[in-house]
């Protein structure tokens, strides 16, 4: 990939209630770049994300960021290590008791001794890079699902972190929120030299912004590389989840009994 | 046979696991002790909002209470002709015993319950989550205001409806049924110890605030973050409160006052 890693994870197993949900996962996410994780729904990618800040553990494996085995970081040093992490929730994850202005405010009154009137403009910067300055007023219950995600994102943002992870960025977006999103992911990065996960099963925005891409499926990696690598890239599971096909590789069909059985039909025809 | 032996072995298993939870939750809060700084303004606004706002609730359940014991011992009393006893009557029952229990009552089914509610749904919207992620320990920010909240409102909110009530048993037994004011207050005077009665009263109301709070709290993080988890959390807050408070009710009595 060129870039040094920023993150690691080398052949991570992870169990939940008795199902495996990686099975050997290895992947790195290059510093400074947009790193998109696709794949079905179901497939971890969430988990993914919280393996990496931390508030789930591998069974076995490792996950290294920027230097650091997560898993075994004590806690003050994970609680650290975090403030240079900006998540964007899939729902947004807004506190609803607080107002936008607040929202944004929350992890710079929180983590710096900054004055007042520093953390007034430094709110209102953010949010102007989201476009919603004007917005600040709001409580998160008068938003819509756009301007909440754009908010989320402000507030991510507030602390300057050297990672951002976007779960699930563009799920039940207007097509204007999310070229919204899009342009936003994308300046972000640009402009900030952000190191980007972006967690999506929408492909064509996905690829058109990301560095690199990986794709997920049945606990492993099936495929990794470039955007113009993966659209190129001989597996046939790869192929189905990227041009959305319908049956393929994974089955149209959940597993099921024969369906004369089924039916009532098992004497069959003579 | 062995379905039977299994499923109490599992019934077991997630009672214990459940206890160690719910152990190792209250140690993460007690420990984490936040900034005073930080920590004290969150600490007023949840007092207010498990505190005050319980207030009138327990005021008015305590001025009924007071005047059904007022109606009751007098209809009981004046049997014997000792009517004059009745403030003695009011005030042991409402200090020793009416006073933290039904407060405690009250407070599991409006505080608590509203607490798990709150955290459930904090879970559920993944605010607890991106807390995390912002590098803010949860069980010191949301958790810990709210648990010492409950901890300290309990014994002022129980002093309250021992005090409303003792009014109200005043309003019927004197002002309405007859009874002579002086003998009213000064047998309460003579009978009431402050050390015996009135403060294991308040190390009653201490215990029921301590462990409502904690089951309010830990129900609420430790839900299954849906609707119908929360729902469940909420309804296990009230009965899981509730019947500790009448538990530990018993227990305390039989230390407190069982002289045997």
């Amino acid at each position: 990939m060129g870039s040094p890693a920023y993150i690691s994870l080398k052949d991570v197993v992870f169990s939940r209630s008795g199902r495996r949900i990686f099975d050997g996962v290895s992947l790195d996410v290059p510093r400074g770049k947009i790193t998109a994780i696709m794949g079905p729904s179901g497939t971890g990618k969430t988990t993914l994300l919280r393996l990496i800040g931390g508030q789930l553990r591998p069974d076995s494996g490792s996950v290294v960021l920027d230097g650091h085995e997560v898993p075994r970081l004590k806690r003050a040093d994970l609680y650290a290590m975090r403030e240079k992490i900006g998540m964007l929730f899939q729902s947004g994850a807004l506190f609803t008791d607080l107002s936008v202005f607040e929202n944004v405010a929350f992890p710079l009154r929180v983590h710096s001794s900054l004055p007042e009137d520093m953390i007034h403009d430094i709110v209102l910067m953010k949010l102007e890079a989201v476009g919603l300055r004007g917005a600040r007023h709001l409580m998160p219950s008068e938003l819509s699902g756009g301007m909440t995600r754009r908010v989320a994102l402000a507030r991510s943002i507030a602390l300057d972190p050297e990672l951002i992870m976007y779960d699930e960025p563009f799920a039940g977006q207007d097509p204007i929120a999310m070229g919204v999103l899009v342009k936003l992911i994308r300046d972000l990065n640009s402009s900030m030299g952000l190191t980007s996960v972006l967690v999506s099963h929408d492909v064509p925005e996905s690829l058109s912004i990301c560095h690199f891409a990986c794709i997920i499926a049945d606990g492993k990696v099936i495929g990794q590389g470039t955007p113009e690598e993966l659209r190129a890239h001989p597996s046939e599971q790869v192929q189905q989840f990227l041009k959305g096909q319908p049956d393929g590789p994974v089955p149209f069909h959940y597993p099921a009994a024969e369906a004369s059985r089924d039916y009532g039909l098992s004497g069959g025809a003579s | 046979m062995i379905d039977r032996v299994v499923a109490l072995g599992h019934l077991g298993l997630t009672v214990v696991s459940s206890f160690g939870r719910s152990g190792r939750f209250l140690a993460g809060v007690l420990l984490g002790v936040p900034r005073p700084a930080t920590g004290f303004p969150l600490l007023i606004k949840q007092l207010y909002g498990v505190g005050v706002l319980s207030l009138a609730i327990v005021i008015v359940s305590g001025l009924f209470i007071g005047m059904v014991l007022g109606l009751q011992g007098y209809t009981i009393l004046s049997d014997y002709g000792s009517e004059a006893a009745i403030g003695q009557m009011i005030a042991l029952t409402l200090v020793r015993e009416l006073g933290p229990v039904v407060t405690a009552l009250l407070f599991a089914g409006r505080a608590g319950s509203a607490l798990t509610a709150e955290i459930g749904l904090m879970k559920a919207t993944e605010q607890l989550s991106s807390m995390e992620m912002m590098g803010v320990d949860p069980l010191r920010r949301v958790i810990a205001p709210r648990l010492w909240a409950g901890f300290i409102a309990m014994p002022v909110l129980a002093i309250i409806f021992s005090a409303v009530g003792i009014w109200g048993g005043m309003l019927v037994g004197v002002d309405w049924l007859g009874v002579f004011e002086g003998s009213f207050w000064g047998n309460m005077q003579s009978s009431v110890d402050f050390a015996e009665d009135v403060m294991n009263g308040v190390i009653k109301s201490v215990v029921f605030g301590f462990v409502c709070s904690w089951i309010a709290v830990y129900q609420g993080y430790d839900c299954v973050p849906t609707s119908a988890g929360i729902s469940a959390a909420t309804t296990k807050t009230v009965v899981y409160s509730s019947l500790a408070v009448l538990g530990l009710d018993f227990v305390l009595t039989a230390i407190m006052f069982g002289d045997f």
